[in-house]
């Protein structure tokens, strides 16, 4: 089976409060894009990556891969308009000979190797990581309005590992039903059925949001690359 | 494999002497001798025995655009760089209302901006590959040196990028150390205090052997640090 990953890097990242798309917002003085991307480049495995991006920002991004020598394997498309097709288009432009999919986020910089090895190394075709939710969740808006067992929620992480045909199955009849979904593993089962398996996520891999989440990213970096001060 | 050992200035004084040092590892293969004088550096090749491949590679340092095809040449040719010493420096010494913008620019391009070309094109050769970098400050980066302004301008330049790259290549695997000599008996030193006894400070020899130090496979904890490097009288 041959291996491919879609990066997006699509969004313009408004929540985030800066005028700079986040993924190039920098982590221990790197963009956060190239964080995800030299780790990518150490795993051979995955053959052709793909990362989807803003109309505007295509041509700073393919200078970044470039700067950073990451190799022909690496390449840009045009992301589009929601998330969710922007991982569409990314799938499609995968090369013809890739059966699995690996989908990652550019604003989840501390995703390390092992966790894309972990998922290539899962027999399993569909497999994602969650973590638990250590703290209590509630349905509601103004007022309560149901209760949620947390022991039987996930946190759902990327990466995720796909069926890349069966993905793009299940997002075609998603587009077709006009349904938005956040991530794919909540599209690929509401449309396919077929299991997804769960691998034990971590706590450090976190998705950059909103201004506080560079705050403690720096943070974990530190601590990751032996630099804590404190 | 052995490693490949790049070194800056390697004509003269300190670059020389870290030559010679690095030539007696066992674990260097090639050294890469760069200055600008090629009779400078065969008279370094002539001092460094014959265990380890020398390359010599006349080059002026201030052609700020060749270095790029320089550092590529060398890694397609030796297949990557271990380890970096950028020991080259320029100092011409003038009071402040003496001081020229010529002045200034050739100190801080050979000084400071070859020094980060060369390292971001080290970087971004490496490929992930474990290396060190070894830059030379000096003590007047980081005391006042009336009449030096550019030169301790320049090392103060070169103190702080090597503080702030050792924090960003941090997570690479390259490592990147700073050493500030004190007064040492070289050429440039001849420049800056004409009239000193060379006999009565210290020598090159020993700043290379701390370099050597610095560089071993043992040596993990003092990167990132301004490293003074003094003779104790």
């Amino acid at each position: 089976m041959r291996t491919g990953m879609v990066v997006l890097g699509g969004g313009i990242g408004r929540r985030i409060g800066r005028p700079v798309p986040k993924q190039f917002l920098l982590l221990g003085g790197k963009p956060i894009i190239i964080h995800v991307l030299e780790k990518v480049r150490a795993i051979a495995e995955i053959e052709d990556v793909v990362v989807t991006c803003p109309a505007s920002h295509l041509e700073a991004t393919q200078q970044l891969i470039e700067n950073h020598r990451l190799g022909s394997r690496f390449r840009c498309v045009v992301g589009g308009g929601t998330r969710q097709e922007s991982t569409y288009l990314g799938l499609e432009a995968l090369g013809d000979g890739i059966d699995l999919a690996i989908i990652h986020e550019a604003v989840r910089p501390l995703v390390s190797t092992d966790d894309f090895r972990r998922l290539i190394e899962t027999p399993d075709e569909n497999v994602i990581y969650g973590i638990p939710i250590p703290f209590t969740v509630l349905k509601g808006h103004d007022h309560v309005e149901g209760l949620l067992e947390r022991d039987e929620l996930v946190n759902v992480q990327l990466p995720q590992k796909f069926d890349r045909a069966r993905l793009l199955e299940a997002h075609r009849a998603a587009r077709a039903d006009g349904v938005e979904f956040t991530e794919d593993a909540s599209l690929f089962f509401k449309y396919t059925g077929e299991p997804v398996r769960i691998l034990p996520g971590s706590d450090v891999n976190i998705k950059i949001t909103v201004p506080t989440d560079t705050v403690i990213a720096e943070a974990i970096y530190a601590d990751l690359i032996g630099r804590r001060t404190r | 494999m052995g490693k490949v050992c790049v070194i800056t200035g390697a004509s003269q004084g300190i670059g020389r002497a870290a030559a010679i040092e690095m030539s007696k590892r066992e674990d260097v293969d090639v050294v890469v001798l760069i200055a600008r004088s090629a009779d400078g550096l065969a008279g370094t090749v002539s001092a460094m025995g014959d265990r380890a491949k020398i390359h010599q590679l006349p080059y002026d340092l201030s052609d700020l655009d060749g270095i790029p095809s320089l550092v590529e040449d060398i890694c397609r040719e030796h297949g990557g760089i271990d380890l970096l010493l950028n020991v080259a420096g320029y100092a011409d010494p003038r009071s402040l209302l003496d001081t020229t913008a010529d002045n200034l620019v050739q100190t801080f391009t050979i000084n400071v901006f070859a020094m980060l070309i060369l390292i971001r094109e080290m970087a971004r050769f490496s490929d992930g590959r474990p290396a060190k970098i070894l830059n030379v400050a000096s003590t007047a980066g980081i005391t006042p040196r009336p009449g030096w302004v550019a030169y301790a301008a320049s090392k103060a330049a070169v103190v702080s990028l090597s503080a702030t790259l050792a924090e960003e290549l941090a997570g690479s695997g390259i490592k990147i150390y700073t050493i500030s000599p004190g007064r040492t008996a070289t050429e440039l030193r001849r420049k800056l205090a004409p009239d000193e006894d060379p006999t009565s400070i210290m020598q090159p020899e020993q700043v290379a052997r701390v370099i050597r130090t610095l560089l071993s496979d043992d040596e993990l904890t003092l990167d990132g640090q301004n490293i003074i490097v003094r003779q104790q009288l």
